[in-house]
């Protein structure tokens, strides 16, 4: 995983909770690595056992500590490291979505080691899509609803995010239907 | 071929001039930035050739498009705001001049200003990519410049922290040259820093005896070793010497290799002061326990001297009481009657009493002194018992009482002092008979427990008992629990306590459980190796011991027996007693007089007393073993010296065997006999 991910989660706690939080989440993760190097590879498990501790520190849900993470990667970390890039990614939330599927693509070819996931965009509606998400690493459809959820905010759009599919489930990938606009307002 | 429409959207920035330079096509996108760059509209309205390095360069035409068609053209737009680097392709009919391109954009952020966003590039547009790779970048360096940032804020609280620490701290290079030197290290060596600096430690700093630990902390600290705690003497600016408390660990330099040692002290110097002071209190407080002890050592010889002191002047007069009295009883001096013998008896028994006080006595002494000699060996239990019955058996007689014994058949022998044991018994014994009723019962009993390997040996009778308040008392010496039972039981008042040490001596335990008005029971647990397989054969050589000390003696004459004793009363007694027993009798008054008469009359047996005046029994023992014809008589030391170094010394000086006085006349008499050579009877 990116250590940017890593950073995202001590930010996340950090910021929201306060800097004993986070130390209290490491000891208890187990983790004693002093500063994470975002664009650095760290080992998966070190993500997942973050996010367990900060789970039972901070007495939310994985499920809920997902969703606030994705968000808070949107609208801080990757604001933090990719605002401009970010914000010229797309004029709208929707031009933003169709996007998205190339920029991981970039991601990918930059680093390749990495691994990053990739999005597939279908049915391609005036206020909907189909979002399709490929990754290898399991128990993440929370987080990429809070990352739609934060780009959303991002570009103040009302968004409506429902899984269609799920991996966790016997599907073979993850599958979103993103509503926005009147209906998602509505 | 590609539709317009297919064109425009592979190349959004794309545009077409003609031979008089108008635009005949436009990108969607670059019309979108260029609002004047209109089909028809003259290229030079909006854009501008931006020549890099070039001066009088010539007019952007046609001409010039020809010549430099494989050369990259950068545009700008006539507002500066935007460069377009382009590649030009030629059309001949009709003639066109087609540029592909896209803007330049170094920086996310330009994207931005240029009101862009990443999907007017066409896919294929290297640009994106730039872009992201950029702000990848860009996050490295941050993320370098934030971990720099937080390295430098920890360096420096590591050199604050070094800096200002209590403990002198001292860095050296790879060849001990001093790179650190805290404020600690200035104030405990009195040397500052710009003057320690590049000087070698070893050589300034550490005293030639330390230098040797000095230099192997140094060499671990440069091997990447931490090493810890080596006392090293340093010297300060004023040639002191302080002692320190030394651990090292390498330093590394910028490339993790090592560069040298770290070193923190520690002033031990106020410790070695106070180790030294320590040591010398030590010293000191031992001087004075050994001369105390010395004291106390003069003191307990005093005491043992004035024990062998005493004993020889209370023995030598109950020598004559209880010898003359036993001849006189004898008829050794002419016939007596029924009163006198009485009278006598009753003198013989007052000595008897008299001498068992002062064995007593001197058991005690010897036990309190640590001198009590055990003499360990397989003793047999059945015949300790036995022997110990049959000594107090008259006694019992005397008063109707009746003595059971019960052995136990698995214990055959204990290893211990023989002489001990039947003295713990019979003292015990003793006492039952002494305090049991007439007609009463003493039950003498042996149990082994295999377990514990322990052996009880248990003492119960039937007489008056002991309250539990009186229980405490019972040991302390010279004591009877009630002062009135002293005038009906009379008694030394040390049999108990004496029982009670002897058995401490022989590692046993003694215990009491006692019933006022029922009676009292007195146990013996002893150390016992329960056999494993039958000690029979130990028991008959036990038994058969025990047999030979019980014979009878014979009474022959026949033999010379020289009597050497400065004491007459004594002299006379032996003289007396011998002579009555069929022996023939010479006397002497001191050594020299003994030496002279045994050279003169040969005697077969010499009983020689030690302290003697002119020349003692030693000097006069030593001076007849020097002699080759007395090397083989028999010599019986006998003295009132009772103390166990006494035998020793009467050996050494040439003793064949060694009597306590008061001896038992009967006694002498078999001691003789079975020194005289092969044993004549007289």
């Amino acid at each position: 995983m990116y250590g940017m991910v890593n950073k995202a989660v001590e930010n996340l706690v950090t910021i929201k909770f306060g800097a004993d939080k986070w130390r209290a989440v490491k000891k208890k993760a187990g983790v004693t690595i002093e500063a994470f190097i975002s664009n650095d590879a760290y080992d998966d498990s070190i993500t997942y056992s973050l996010v367990g501790a900060a789970s039972e520190v901070l007495g939310l849900t994985p499920s809920e500590i997902l969703f606030a993470f994705g968000e808070f990667w949107v609208l801080h970390t990757a604001r933090l490291d990719y605002g401009d890039l970010l914000s010229s990614a797309g004029r709208d939330l929707p031009e933003f979505l169709d996007y998205l599927p190339s920029f991981h693509i970039r991601v990918a070819l930059i680093f390749p080691h990495l691994k990053p996931p990739r999005f597939e965009v279908s049915d391609r509606g005036p206020d909907r899509l189909t979002m399709h998400y490929f990754s290898h690493r399991p128990g993440l459809s929370d987080f990429v609803k809070g990352l739609f959820s934060g780009l959303g905010k991002m570009y103040e759009t009302p968004l409506t995010v429902t899984q269609t599919k799920s991996k966790d489930q016997g599907a073979e990938h993850d599958e979103f239907l993103l509503q926005w606009g009147a209906v998602a307002a509505a | 071929m590609l539709t317009p429409a297919q064109f425009a959207k592979l190349f959004p920035f794309h545009f077409v001039l003609d031979r008089e330079m108008r635009i005949v096509s436009i990108g969607p996108v670059l019309a979108r930035l260029c609002p004047r760059a209109v089909v028809g509209a003259p290229f030079s309205l909006t854009f501008a050739l931006h020549r890099i390095g070039l001066e009088n360069a010539r007019a952007f035409d046609r001409d010039l498009i020809r010549e430099q068609q494989a050369t990259l053209f950068i545009f700008k737009t006539t507002d500066s705001r935007l460069l377009m680097r382009c590649q030009v392709m030629l059309l001949e009919d009709p003639e066109r001049y087609v540029f592909l391109g896209s803007p330049w954009v170094r920086r996310p952020n330009e994207l931005a200003a240029l009101k862009l966003t990443l999907a007017d590039f066409a896919l294929h547009d290297s640009t994106v990519d730039l872009l992201q790779h950029v702000q990848t970048a860009y996050v490295s360096v941050r993320d370098a410049k934030e971990l720099a940032a937080r390295l430098e804020l920890q360096r420096d609280d590591l050199q604050g922290m070094i800096e200002f620490a209590n403990a002198p701290i001292v860095g050296v290079d790879l060849t001990g040259r001093i790179e650190e030197w805290n404020r600690a290290a200035e104030s405990r060596l009195g040397v500052t820093k710009p003057e320690a600096l590049g000087s070698n430690f070893l050589a300034r700093f550490v005293d030639r005896g330390s230098r040797a630990s000095a230099a192997q902390l140094l060499a671990e600290g440069s091997s990447g070793r931490a090493c810890g705690d080596l006392e090293c003497n340093l010297k300060t600016a004023d040639d002191k010497l302080v002692l320190m408390l030394l651990s090292g660990s390498p330093r590394h330099g910028p490339d993790g290799q090592v560069v040298g040692t770290l070193m923190v002290g520690q002033n031990i110097t106020s410790l070695g002061e106070y180790r030294a002071e320590l040591e010398k209190q030590v010293s000191d407080r031992t001087a004075e326990l050994e001369k105390a002890n010395d004291q106390l050592s003069s003191a307990l010889r005093a005491k043992d001297d004035f024990l062998s002191a005493m004993s020889h002047e209370l023995r030598t007069p109950l020598n004559a009481i209880l010898g003359l009295s036993e001849s006189m009883v004898d008829g050794v001096y002419g016939h007596l009657n029924e009163k006198q013998t009485r009278s006598l008896n009753t003198i013989a028994e007052s000595g008897h009493h008299l001498l068992s006080l002062i064995n007593d006595l001197l058991d005690l002494a010897k036990v309190g002194a640590g001198k009590m000699e055990l003499d360990l060996m397989q003793v047999s239990v059945a015949a300790a018992c036995e022997s110990s019955v049959r000594l107090v058996t008259e006694q019992a007689n005397k008063k109707g009482i009746t003595i059971g014994v019960a052995l136990d058949p698995i214990v055959t022998t204990v290893v211990t002092d023989s002489r001990r044991l039947t003295q713990v018994l019979v003292n015990l014994l003793s006492n039952a008979v002494k305090f049991t009723h007439d007609r009463g019962r003493i039950e003498l009993e042996v149990h082994g427990d295999t377990d514990e390997r322990t052996v009880a040996i248990g003492v119960s009778d039937t007489g008056i008992g002991i309250s539990a308040d009186d229980l405490a008392r019972l040991f302390v010496p010279f004591t009877q629990i009630d002062s009135k039972l002293s005038r009906l039981y009379p008694g030394t008042g040390l049999g108990l306590t004496l029982v009670r040490r002897l058995t401490d001596v022989l590692g046993g335990d003694l215990a009491v459980a006692s019933e006022v008005g029922v009676g009292s029971r007195f146990t013996v647990v002893l150390p016992w190796d329960p056999p494993t397989h039958s000690g029979a054969a130990d028991t008959e050589q036990a038994g058969a011991k025990f047999d030979a000390h019980g014979g009878a003696m014979g009474e022959e004459s026949g033999p010379l027996i020289l009597v050497v004793d400065d004491d007459l009363p004594s002299q006379t007694t032996v003289r007396d007693y011998l002579c009555a027993n069929g022996f023939r009798v010479e006397t002497a008054n001191n050594g020299a007089e003994g030496v002279r008469v045994a050279r003169l009359r040969h005697p077969q047996v010499i009983l020689m007393d030690l302290q003697m005046p002119v020349m003692d029994g030693f000097a006069a023992m030593r001076e007849l073993r020097g002699t080759p014809s007395f090397e083989a008589t028999a010599i019986i030391a006998l003295t009132s010296k009772a103390m166990p170094e006494d035998r020793a010394a009467c050996l050494a000086a040439g003793a064949t065997a060694y009597l306590s006085k008061p001896v038992a006349l009967r006694d002498l008499v078999s001691t003789i006999r079975s020194a005289l050579p092969n044993n004549p009877q007289p």
